[in-house]
């Protein structure tokens, strides 16, 4: 097969590469050694997923290249409980992550035609854990500021200020100069007078801060950006996508890629890359050779995701993303856990009136007890608010149910991550780092029998490592490597990643020697919606 | 804001403009038809379905509006096998046709009118005993439509002032006491609304008028809700104006002397706050005019000293004011 890419891997990064490449009119082959779509960023039934943590796990004589690499990606996975009757309405996402409204992801997927695919979910709330069985929601802007009942109005007009402050051009502002690098909570408490409520509201809740010693300059730039995507499509700035979020966004970006061309393989194992040179004018190609299947694959521009890296002929150029400075990479430890019972901010219903007569028959609908729980939301714990639990790192938990259709009626999914920010969380499993959180998480609920302790009807643990990435072999056209750094930050996985696509997709385009053919990143869309129609 | 266009190619844009000019032309000569036929006073269900065509298209077109309407009371009421229940249906549908375009056109005139044209003409029904079942339905389903316009945007006064319409025709009214929760939440949702704020204003003048509402307590309840939303964003002009209309007279000195200390805590917290620099010299004038007896000649002086400070202040904050603020200082407003 001769084509004029191929890519090697089917996570978010790299089906926005093959998209764009196809729709800019190269031929592609995309590859992955699984059966689906996603990769390290898949939706994945329950059943699939304890088959995923299986193949990572077991003792076998020999691995594929591919199992290798994810065993060292992958480590200290386990899993327990029963796999629920339905699993098959389970949409469980390797890399939970919710993505603002206004940014370079959903650009692409209106620029991509992407977003006529699937459907998204708003999300509901952000909370602030306080202690067992108490969680706030965070106000994110003017109105929910001048609701709060808890909020002294002193304390309003200072939060109302700092917002202000961050939803506007701060760069030259004199409160910044010089604490570019001061740890945010610092820098609010000190510029802003803000109490620690409100301080660590904004850290990590607002600016989703990782830990007590974040830089201000790039937690400010974050802020600007949520407050930014606030109202386009609702009070929140966040959206998560229908059926587990990235997978399926991945999945839609692969059937453009399609649509426009791109050849898949999917489920068989890349046996060998090499250099050869091929005709008609002995011209350098890649060749790609799968298990299983009798014709190769040539092409001129070879991109591949970290996991096939050992099967590269050369070290790739590692391509990442020019955005945003690195924090550096650190691994993060992961839980997956099914409940039957929703989360319930019950700060919500403290924080609002009831109705000024009892008796009146209103359209609007007064507070109870059952609106303060929640489908699609974020709980966030500040350093040091779990016992048991670390004081420098935050962790954050993304829930959701039935609203993103990710899991049938009367269950949801709860997701929790932790970056591995020191030496001594590296050294525990993940089990020991979260369960803490989870334990205080399920605490959050309706209240209900206290002798009745909720327990998840499933969960898994594991930790994600980041790869090394090594200096690129001296090539004229090396492969190309999409940068797998596993961002930080709760919102920042998906923009960060098209950030990464689009700079590899002009490394491709220069290696095809098309720079002065190709002027933009997604071709113009063929067709004007209609308006109005009579 | 930050949202990028969306590019489109030269053969999309060039098929949408062959589109355009096909809807051109068939616009055009709908456009001739239906005026002919209106000269000719055709009244006929061809005509009709012919100005529900025109009225999708350009709901502003006040003249089928109104050729409609003679063919309802031309032609189709006065025939005798319509009954008065056909009528009712008619005028419903119609409603919906409203309604439908309404969602596109929130603030046309004559959508809105023929909204209460159809109202107006519903018949006694459905029966003797329940004369006004069908009119209460019609109107239920009208405050329905209008709430939801106003969720959809809020501060369109078409909305407002259609809602003041349909409270006061109601055949069963609705409290006052459910009025004010419904702007409670209008102003909560988002308190730079000087509709809902008004609307409020109107409905507690009505409710302490009547005595159904403790006007003490009421009002005190209203200084702490305009109290968060001016700390909140002490930018917002609507906030100051009803604060203004709270204060009323300002014949409780008191009570001026309160409100007072309270903007200017808040102005000590945000000292380039216009508002309330000009609240604080408008309330400590009224406190000069009015209630120079309380005070001293020296605490006069010093009261007259610190407006004369603010509106020198103001005249530095906003300076493309300047003017006005000199005048203010001059010959300070009364009450």
């Amino acid at each position: 097969m001769d084509l004029d890419v191929a890519v090697l891997g089917t996570g978010l990064t790299e089906s926005i590469v093959a998209a764009a490449l196809s729709k800019a009119g190269y031929k592609v082959g995309h590859l992955d050694a699984n059966p689906y779509y996603g990769a390290d960023d898949a939706s994945l039934s329950v059943d699939e997923l304890v088959q995923w943590a299986d193949e990572r796990t077991k003792c076998d004589a020999e691995f594929s290249p591919y199992i290798s690499r994810q065993r060292e990606r992958f480590t200290d996975i386990s899993y327990s409980g029963t796999v629920p009757a339905q699993s098959r309405q389970y949409a469980l996402s390797l890399c939970p992550t919710i993505v603002p409204s206004v940014g370079p992801l959903i650009d692409s997927l209106i620029a991509s035609g992407v977003s006529r695919y699937g459907g998204f979910k708003l999300l509901e709330r952000v909370a602030l854990y306080e202690s067992p069985g108490v969680a706030k929601p965070v106000p994110g802007n003017k109105e929910d500021i001048f609701k709060d009942k808890q909020l002294s109005l002193l304390h309003k007009r200072r939060l109302m200020r700092f917002l202000m402050f961050a939803g506007g051009e701060f760069e030259d502002k004199p409160e910044l100069q010089g604490h570019e690098q001061t740890p945010f909570p610092t820098f609010l408490k000190e510029k802003f007078s803000l109490d620690d409520t409100a301080v660590r509201a904004i850290a990590y809740a607002i600016a989703f801060c990782a830990s007590t010693s974040d830089p201000t300059l790039p937690a400010l730039h974050r802020i600007r950006r949520y407050l930014r995507s606030t109202g386009r499509y609702g009070p929140s700035p966040f959206l998560f996508g229908h059926y587990g979020g990235i997978g399926e966004i991945a999945q839609g970006f692969c059937r453009t890629a399609a649509v426009a061309g791109a050849t898949y393989v999917l489920g068989r194992q890349v046996i060998s890359t090499q250099v050869v040179e091929a005709p008609p004018e002995g011209s350098r190609k890649y060749r790609v050779t799968i298990d299983e299947l009798s014709e190769h694959i040539e092409c001129d521009v070879l991109i591949s995701s970290a996991d096939y890296t050992s099967l590269l002929p050369s070290r790739p150029l590692a391509v990442s993303n020019m955005s945003v400075s690195s924090p550096g990479d650190y691994p993060v430890a992961r839980c997956i856990a099914i409940l039957d019972c929703p989360l319930a901010f019950t700060g919500l219903v403290a924080a609002t009136e009831p109705a000024e007569d009892p008796e009146i028959q209103d359209s609007g609908t007064s507070p109870d007890p059952q609106s303060a729980t929640v489908d699609t939301a974020v709980l966030v714990f500040p350093p040091g608010t779990v016992s048991d639990g670390s004081q420098s790192t935050a962790v954050h938990v993304l829930v959701t149910g039935e609203g993103s259709v990710s899991a049938p009626g009367g269950k949801w999914v709860i997701y929790l991550s932790m970056p591995l920010l020191d030496e001594e969380m590296k050294a525990q499993t993940p089990e020991q780092l979260l369960r803490p959180y989870l334990n205080a998480a399920l605490t959050i609920t309706l209240p209900h029998a206290a002798e009745d302790r909720l327990e998840p009807l499933f969960m898994l643990f594991y930790k994600q490592h980041p790869t090394t990435v090594l200096m690129p072999s001296d090539d004229e056209s090396p492969p190309l490597l999409p940068d797998p750094s596993i961002p930080l930050y709760l919102p920042e996985m998906a923009d960060s990643s098209v950030h990464v696509a689009e700079a590899t997709f002009w490394r491709a385009i220069e290696q095809l020697k098309a720079a002065d053919v190709i002027d933009s990143f997604w071709p113009p869309l063929d067709v004007v919606e209609e308006e109005d129609e009579w | 804001h930050g949202v990028k266009r969306v590019r489109y190619s030269k053969e999309a844009l060039e098929a949408k403009r062959q589109r355009e000019q096909s809807k051109l032309k068939e616009y055009l000569a709908l456009n001739d038809d239906i005026l002919a036929r209106k000269k000719n006073r055709d009244y006929s269900q061809e005509a009709f379905e012919l100005s529900t065509r025109m009225l999708r298209i350009n709901p502003e077109f006040i003249t089928v509006w109104n050729y409609r309407r003679d063919m309802f009371l031309g032609e189709i009421f006065p025939k005798r096998y319509v009954s008065s229940s056909d009528v009712n249906d008619l005028l419903t549908e119609d409603l919906n046709l409203t309604t439908a375009l309404l969602k596109q056109h929130p603030k046309v005139y004559s959508i809105w009118n023929h909204r209460r044209w159809c109202l107006e003409y519903v018949p006694d029904g459905p029966s003797e005993e329940d004369p006004h079942g069908w009119r209460t339905a019609n109107w239920n389903k009208e405050l329905f439509v209008v709430e939801k316009m106003l969720e959809g945007d809020s501060r369109n006064f078409h909305a407002w002032n259609y809602r003041r319409y349909i409270l006061a025709s109601m055949p069963v009214r609705r409290s006052e006491q459910s009025e004010l929760v419904y702007t409670k939440r209008k102003i909560e949702a988002n308190f730079s609304n000087f509709s809902a704020w008004h609307q409020r204003s109107k409905v507690l003048a009505s409710l302490w008028e009547k005595n159904e509402l403790d006007p003490v307590k009421s009002r005190e309840a209203e200084f702490d809700l305009v109290k968060n939303a001016m700390y909140t964003d002490p930018g917002d002009q609507s906030v100051w104006i009803y604060h203004r209309w709270l204060i009323g007279e300002g014949n409780d000195a008191a009570l001026l002397d309160r409100e007072i200390s309270s903007i200017q805590e808040l102005l000590d917290e945000q000292p380039d706050s216009k508002w309330c620099m000009e609240s604080i010299a408008y309330y400590k004038n009224i406190l000069l005019q009015k209630h120079s007896a309380k005070l001293s000649e020296g605490e006069q002086r010093e009261v007259a000293a610190s407006c004369v400070k603010l509106f020198d202040e103001l005249q530095l904050v906003d300076p493309e004011r300047k003017q006005r603020y000199v005048e203010l200082c001059k010959d300070p407003p009364i009450s």
